[in-house]
C-alpha cells in the first residue's frame, strides 16, 4: 500500500515539475470610443498648460447612459460565452474609487501613519486592461424601426496595434438597441475572436510584444553614450543585452538619445526557464529586472517600473 | 416433385442472396454518399444563441439519402470550411488548422460516424422536407439536393474546446 501511495506522489510530483505553467492572460476592456464619448457629450476639458485637452469622461458615461450598460454587458456576456471573461469598466471605476477612499481613511495602529502614495501612483490609479475593445455605435431610425451601425476596435494598449475588429450594420428592427446590438454584434464577433486568437497566436510563436522606455535621472550626471562601462557606449551595451533578451533578437530601436532609448516591437517570450530549471512564466516585469540585473553588473544602478503586461520604464543612475 | 421442390428452393436461396447483397451494396452507396463531404453550404440566417440555419447542396445517388449526409456535411463545413454567401456575414472555420482533421483523424472518424456525436448539434429544419427546387439531377446516376439544417455552432464549438480538438480564446493562458 506505502509503495503504491508512493507511486502515486512521484507521480503527481512528476507531473506538477513537467506541466508549463500558464502563460500570463491579458485583461481586455470594453469602453466607449472617444467619437461615442464625444458624440454623446460624456467629456472632460482640462487646461494641459495652456492647451485645452478633451479626455473621456466614463464614469458619467457609465452613469447617465443605461444603454451604454446594458450594451456594455451584452458584449461582456457574449465574450465571457466564449471562454473570455471581460474586466467590467463600471466595476474597475467603482473599485478604484472605493480603494481611494480606503488609502484616504487608513492609518496605522502602531504608528498612525498614512498610506504612502506618490504623484505617479495617483497618475496611475486609471482603469487599465491589455487590450481596450473600444465600441462606436449609432442607432439609426425609420419609422417603428431601427438599425444600428457598430464598430469594435481591439486595441493593444502599449503598443497602439489594432489586433481585431468588427464593423457592421444590423438589420432594421423594432427591439430594443441592447437587442439590436446583441444581434449585429453576434453576426460579427467570430471574426473578431478569430482575428483576436491570430493576435494570442502569434504571441505564443513569435513572443509576447511590449515596449520599453530607458531613461536617465538627469542628478546622475552621466549618460547613455558614457563608455566607462564596458567597451563600449551604455546605450550600445543596453541594445545588446536586449537582443539576448529577446526571442529572435527581435525588437526596434525608434529613437536613441544620450537621454533616452524608446524600443518598440519588443518580442519577450512567454517563458522561460528559471535558475532551478524550472519554467516559468515571463513578463515585462520580469524583462524590467533582467535589464536591471545586467545595468548592476557594470556597477548601474536604476529604477524600473512596468505598467500591465506590455509596458517597461528604467530610470538610470539610481533607484 | 423433389427436383421441383429443389429448384424452387434454388431460386429462393438465389433471390434472397441477391436481395441482401443488394442491400448491402446500397447500404455501401449510401454510407459513401454521406461519407464523403461533397457538399456545398450557404448560411440562410442566424439565431440568437448561436445557432446557424444553413442550406447543404449534397450529392447523392437517392435523394433520400441527402438528408442524413446534409447533417454530417453542415458540421464538418462548420468546423473545417467556415460559411461564405447567403444572408450571413462571412463565418470563419472553427478549426485554425488546416490538417486538423487528419490530425485528428480518429477523434473525427468517431465523431462523423452514423449515429455520431455530430448529430446532437444538428436538426433537420422542417423534418427534412426538401424544397420543389432543391433537388437537381445533375448527372443520369446522380442528385444534387439541398436540405435546410439548423446547427448550433455554440454548442459544437464549446463541445471541441471541452476536448481539446480546437482552442479556446482563453485555454491558451
Amino acid at each position: 500500500m506505502k509503495k503504491i501511495t508512493l507511486a502515486i506522489f512521484i507521480a503527481l510530483f512528476t507531473f506538477a515539475s513537467f506541466a508549463q505553467p500558464k502563460a500570463k492572460k491579458p485583461t481586455i476592456m470594453i469602453v466607449p470610443s472617444d467619437v461615442w464619448c464625444n458624440q454623446n457629450g460624456f467629456m472632460q476639458e482640462f487646461n494641459n498648460q495652456g492647451t485645452v485637452v478633451k479626455v473621456p469622461d466614463y464614469k458619467k458615461a457609465m452613469q447617465s447612459d443605461p444603454t451604454l450598460i446594458q450594451v456594455i454587458a451584452q458584449i461582456n456576456g457574449m465574450m465571457a460565452e466564449r471562454g473570455f471573461p471581460l474586466k467590467n469598466l463600471e466595476s474597475a471605476l467603482k473599485t478604484l474609487e472605493a480603494e481611494a477612499a480606503d488609502d484616504n481613511m487608513r492609518s496605522s495602529s502602531t504608528t498612525g501613519g498614512g498610506v504612502s502614495s506618490s504623484p505617479t501612483d495617483k497618475l496611475k490609479q486609471v482603469a487599465k486592461a491589455d487590450i481596450w475593445m473600444q465600441i462606436t455605435y449609432n442607432v439609426n431610425k425609420k419609422g417603428p424601426k431601427s438599425s444600428i451601425q457598430f464598430t469594435l476596435q481591439g486595441l493593444d494598449a502599449y503598443t497602439d496595434k489594432q489586433v481585431a475588429t468588427a464593423t457592421g450594420n444590423g438589420e432594421p428592427s423594432s427591439g430594443s438597441t441592447p437587442e439590436l446590438m446583441q444581434e449585429a454584434v453576434l453576426a460579427h464577433l467570430d471574426n473578431f475572436n478569430s482575428t483576436l486568437m491570430t493576435y494570442f497566436e502569434d504571441m505564443f510563436v513569435n513572443g509576447r510584444e511590449v515596449v520599453c522606455r530607458i531613461k536617465v535621472w538627469d542628478d546622475w550626471g552621466e549618460n547613455l553614450e558614457t563608455e566607462e562601462y564596458g567597451d563600449d557606449e551604455l546605450g550600445i551595451l543596453i541594445e545588446g543585452w536586449m537582443s539576448e533578451l529577446t526571442v529572435n533578437e527581435v525588437f526596434n530601436l525608434t529613437t536613441s538619445t544620450e537621454n533616452q532609448m524608446f524600443f518598440e516591437q519588443v518580442r519577450i517570450p512567454m517563458w522561460v526557464i528559471d535558475a532551478k530549471g524550472k519554467e516559468k512564466a515571463y513578463d515585462v516585469r520580469a524583462l524590467g529586472k533582467d535589464l536591471r540585473k545586467k545595468l548592476k553588473t557594470v556597477g548601474v544602478e536604476a529604477k524600473a517600473e512596468n505598467d500591465g503586461l506590455g509596458k517597461v520604464t528604467l530610470w538610470i543612475g539610481h533607484k | 416433385m423433389k427436383t421441383q421442390i429443389k429448384s424452387i428452393l434454388m431460386v429462393v436461396i438465389l433471390l434472397a442472396s441477391f436481395a441482401s447483397t443488394a442491400q448491402v451494396v446500397s447500404k455501401k452507396k449510401s454510407k459513401k454518399d454521406t461519407h464523403n463531404f461533397r457538399y456545398e453550404i450557404e448560411c440562410i440566417g442566424e439565431g440568437k444563441q448561436g445557432t446557424y440555419a444553413i442550406k447543404v447542396f449534397s450529392y447523392s445517388k437517392k435523394p433520400t439519402v441527402a438528408i442524413e449526409a446534409a447533417k454530417r456535411n453542415a458540421v464538418h463545413g462548420i468546423i473545417f470550411k467556415g460559411i461564405s454567401g447567403g444572408g450571413c456575414i462571412n463565418k470563419p472555420a472553427l478549426a485554425r488548422d488546416p490538417n486538423l482533421e487528419q490530425e485528428k483523424e480518429e477523434f473525427f472518424k468517431s465523431f462523423f460516424a452514423d449515429g455520431g456525436k455530430y448529430s446532437k448539434f444538428v436538426v433537420a429544419s422542417t423534418d427534412g422536407a426538401i424544397e420543389a427546387g432543391d433537388v437537381t439531377k445533375i448527372s443520369k446516376k446522380e442528385f444534387k439536393v439541398g436540405v435546410n439544417v439548423s446547427v448550433n455552432v455554440g454548442l459544437l464549438r464549446k463541445d471541441l474546446e471541452a476536448a481539446g480538438i480546437i482552442k479556446g480564446l482563453g485555454s491558451m493562458f
